[in-house]
């Protein structure tokens, strides 16, 4: 957490410090010189941020646990993706450092490319799935009846509080043959899941994380000044215009962030997808954490295994300095 | 309260899967041989790791089971405390969580059940105790066929012995077949014969499935012993790990042969639906299917006869023997019995202080009454000769368990190399797009195979025979 860099208090027409203010007397500041650049010139301020040597004290268990079971292992799993280590066989006790030949084995994968493509879909139509149908629901609620309001919200929920387990199981019964899916569309015998495994495990996923979305939004929405819109329709706006020109924009933040956490939580939800196809029919549905898992524990590579799941990592850092900086981009 | 499982799922998201990998990495520890050892003189505790919830048919008959050996075992043992390591969870289950307890001497269990299908890599990996100067003096081991002795046995050292066998065959519904018009007793000569009483079937019987093929990845390296794999090791070319080379098989006339059958079947709709085949329950699926009258023939198993006994009644069908017939799969070349063989094994770590205690608890094991009860328990025929002929046997699950155990000498074993599930993959997703898409050709199937075990091993470990 830091201090924010302007300081509540330093508004245009607040006395400024004295021995900030270069000479001016207070009330006087020139406007050009107003609020942040009062800040350093000459002299410490007072509320910047000292360093403590205490403070390293109380950091320290925060910090000792992060480095044992965070770093540490993540810094291992780099070095293991680099290694010959099995699960069993020979290389099982016997194992070494081998360079680049996993990368080499990596770039000619095609399975593994293939997996990459999978989990950038699996990625993309989440996030537009979840964000679009939750921010519906959200504005659908705002104008609901109290008891439809709660009703729907509670449905919604419960299906996000559902675990991986369940919510696969629930969306494995309803999508195969004499589900509920293909009931409800006169197609008893329609096989969704195994003809369309991608569509729905994406599916599946947006299902069980829009809750999530839906309550985050709703509570930004509850947010926006009613003085705005309500200005905005006095100037005849269309719903349409409000929605875009004030409602999106003032959202943004919120956006940003529930984009970050939903592509963090459905690059995690290994469960989901194991539970409904174990990655097949085939490969089709065998996203990275799911092709990590199979090469590591099925096919006994827990050095290839840990790669690929190294590249999932690099994948998940990546995504997050990307709406780091989208967020921060907003001032 | 709902929100704090999905946000620490969140924060050890990325890590997760990596931090696993790296405790199973840790504490490695080397592997060498060892002089045979002799009883300890004071009290010693044997470590037994068993499969809790897979082996057996019922949780309740596994622990009854392995509480009977070891009440034996303290009766001549007195100075022993028998320490049980249960293991739940599936076949991947078992085989993840007793490497894990490999790689340490000091965890590693004394006497372990493990599948047929690991001896090899552990063995290689230094983990499982050479047992030969043990079996001289065990009278049993000269009454196990020799395919079973070979399934632990590599370069002439045994490793592993034989707990108990799953084989194949054909099971039918004698009923449907007498509606049809299908002369009983039913023995098909080819693969052909198959196709052509499925194809009465579904003439006569609309609305049964006419025959069940395990196929698609779900079931895994089952799914293939159950189903496709009995039909390569009963083609002119049996060979899917070759020993001599080291490589896998990826094309072949049997190969071919057995997916041209499957694309058959189900190019005329004689197999299930997809829903069904690619279930992770499929590989049961059918004792449901046949009790309920849905299903007339079936590529199966020994232990469907056992598992509609009251006993284990899964599900229970007293009027199975009435309405079940059994046939043997015949071989590509016509009359012969195809069908793969796979069990599960005895085995004793390496570094194990108690060897010679773990020796003997295996040899009670293997005495007639507990290895009949395994059988009967866990769905199995048992590795020495002599039971099969006893009612003790016979009679729990007649007429399967006696025919069945008649196969057992003309089995052919699963391959015990540790790429060999890359290869089940491949098979599973060869056989998996014929389900999906019956107009799959077989060479576009064996294109499958072929490029996925070759991408996944390297164009070294895979070879095609002519």
């Amino acid at each position: 957490m830091k201090a924010p860099r302007t300081p509540m208090t330093a508004r245009a027409g607040t006395p400024a410090p004295a021995e900030a203010g270069a000479g001016h007397w207070p009330g006087t500041v020139p406007a050009a010189e107003a609020p942040g650049r009062l800040a350093v010139p000459e002299g410490r301020r007072r509320d910047a941020e000292r360093f403590q040597w205490g403070s390293l004290a109380l950091l320290a268990p925060a910090a000792a646990l992060l480095v044992v079971l965070f770093i540490i292992p993540v810094v291992y799993a780099f070095y293991l993706g680099f290694t010959n280590l099995q699960l069993v066989g020979i290389n099982a006790v016997d194992w070494h450092f081998t360079g680049a030949e996993n990368l080499r084995r990596l770039a000619g994968d095609h399975v593994f490319s293939y997996s990459v493509e999978l989990t950038l879909v699996f990625i993309a139509g989440s996030i537009v799935g979840v964000v679009v149908i939750g921010l519906a629901l959200a504005m659908l609620m705002q104008v609901a009846l109290a008891p439809l309001r709660i009703l729907a919200g509670g449905i919604v929920v419960v299906a996000w509080m559902m675990p991986a387990i369940t919510a696969g199981m629930t969306w494995y019964a309803s999508t195969t043959a004499r589900g509920t899916f293909g009931t409800l569309m006169g197609l008893a015998n329609s096989d969704f899941l195994h003809s369309e495994p991608m569509l729905i495990v994406t599916l599946a996923n947006i299902w069980s994380q829009t809750g999530f979305a839906m309550m985050v939004f709703g509570a930004a929405l509850r947010n926006i000044p009613r003085d705005i819109l309500e200005s905005a329709q006095i100037e005849n706006a269309s719903r349409l215009q409000r929605f875009a020109r004030i409602t999106l924009p003032l959202l943004r933040p919120t956006i940003v962030t529930t984009v970050l956490l939903i592509t963090l939580i459905s690059l995690a939800n290994f469960g989901l997808i194991y539970v409904m196809t174990q990655g097949g029919p085939g490969n089709a549905t065998s996203i990275l954490p799911i092709y990590s898992y199979q090469q590591a524990f099925q096919f006994n590579n827990l050095a290839y295994g840990a790669l690929v799941g190294n590249t999932l990592v690099i994948l998940c850092a990546i995504f997050g300095a990307i709406y780091v900086r989208v967020s921060m981009r907003r001032a | 309260m709902s929100k704090s499982p999905r946000r620490a799922r969140f924060v050890s998201a990325a890590a997760a899967a990596l931090v696993a990998i790296a405790l199973a990495a840790c504490s490695g520890s080397g592997a060498t041989a060892k002089a045979p050892s002799t009883e300890p003189a004071g009290p010693f505790v044997l470590k037994v790791a068993y499969g809790s919830n897979y082996v057996f048919d019922t949780t309740g008959l596994t622990q009854k089971w392995w509480q009977q050996v070891a009440a034996e075992f303290k009766a001549s043992h007195p100075k022993a405390t028998v320490q049980f390591i249960p293991i739940p969870g599936s076949y991947n289950d078992i085989v993840t969580k007793l490497s894990l307890l490999y790689r340490s001497a000091s965890t590693a269990p004394d006497v372990a059940e493990i599948p047929t299908g690991q001896i090899g890599l552990w063995a290689q990996a230094g983990y499982l105790l050479p047992l030969n100067t043990y079996l001289k003096s065990a009278s049993w081991w000269g009454r196990f066929p020799k395919v079973i002795q070979s399934e632990g046995t590599f370069s002439g050292t045994v490793y592993a012995v034989d707990q108990g066998e799953n084989d194949s065959a054909l099971l039918y519904n004698k009923q449907m077949f007498a509606t049809a018009g299908i002369p009983l007793p039913w023995q098909p000569k080819t693969w052909q014969d198959i196709i052509t009483a499925a194809e009465r079937i579904k003439a006569k019987l609309p609305g049964v499935t006419p025959l069940w093929l395990n196929s698609g990845t779900g079931s895994g390296a089952n799914g293939l012993l159950q189903g496709i794999n009995n039909f390569i090791v009963g083609s002119k070319t049996p060979t899917i790990y070759d020993t001599g080379t080291g490589k896998f098989v990826v094309d072949s006339p049997g190969i071919r042969a057995a997916l041209s059958l499957y694309s058959q079947a189900f190019a005329h709709g004689l197999v299930a639906d997809t829903s069904a085949l690619f279930s992770p329950n499929a590989v049961t699926t059918p004792l449901t299917w046949f009790q309920q009258a849905k299903l007339a023939i079936a590529v199966g198993s020994n232990y469907y006869g056992g598992n509609w006994t009251k006993a284990i009644s899964a599900p229970y069908w007293p009027q199975a023997p009435e309405v079940m017939g059994e046939a043997v799969i015949p071989t590509e070349a016509g009359g012969g019995v195809a069908s793969t063989l796979g069990g599960w094994d005895f085995a004793i770590a390496a570094h194990s202080p108690v060897a010679k205690a773990a020796f003997d608890f295996i040899s009670l094991a293997e005495n007639q009454q507990n290895s009949i009860d395994a059988a009967n328990w866990a769905g199995w025929v048992p590795p020495d000769r002599d039971y099969w002929i006893l009612p003790a046997y016979t009679d729990f699950a007649p007429p399967y368990n006696a025919f069945f155990a008649r196969i057992t000498p003309f089995a052919t074993l699963t391959p015990s190399n540790s790429a060999y599930s890359v290869w089940v993959q491949g098979m599973g997703e060869a056989t998996g797009a014929i389900a999906q898409n019956p107009r799959t050709s077989v060479s576009q199937a064996v294109a499958i195979l072929r490029n996925y075990v070759t991408g996944q091993l390297g164009a070294d470990r895979v070879e095609v025979l002519r």
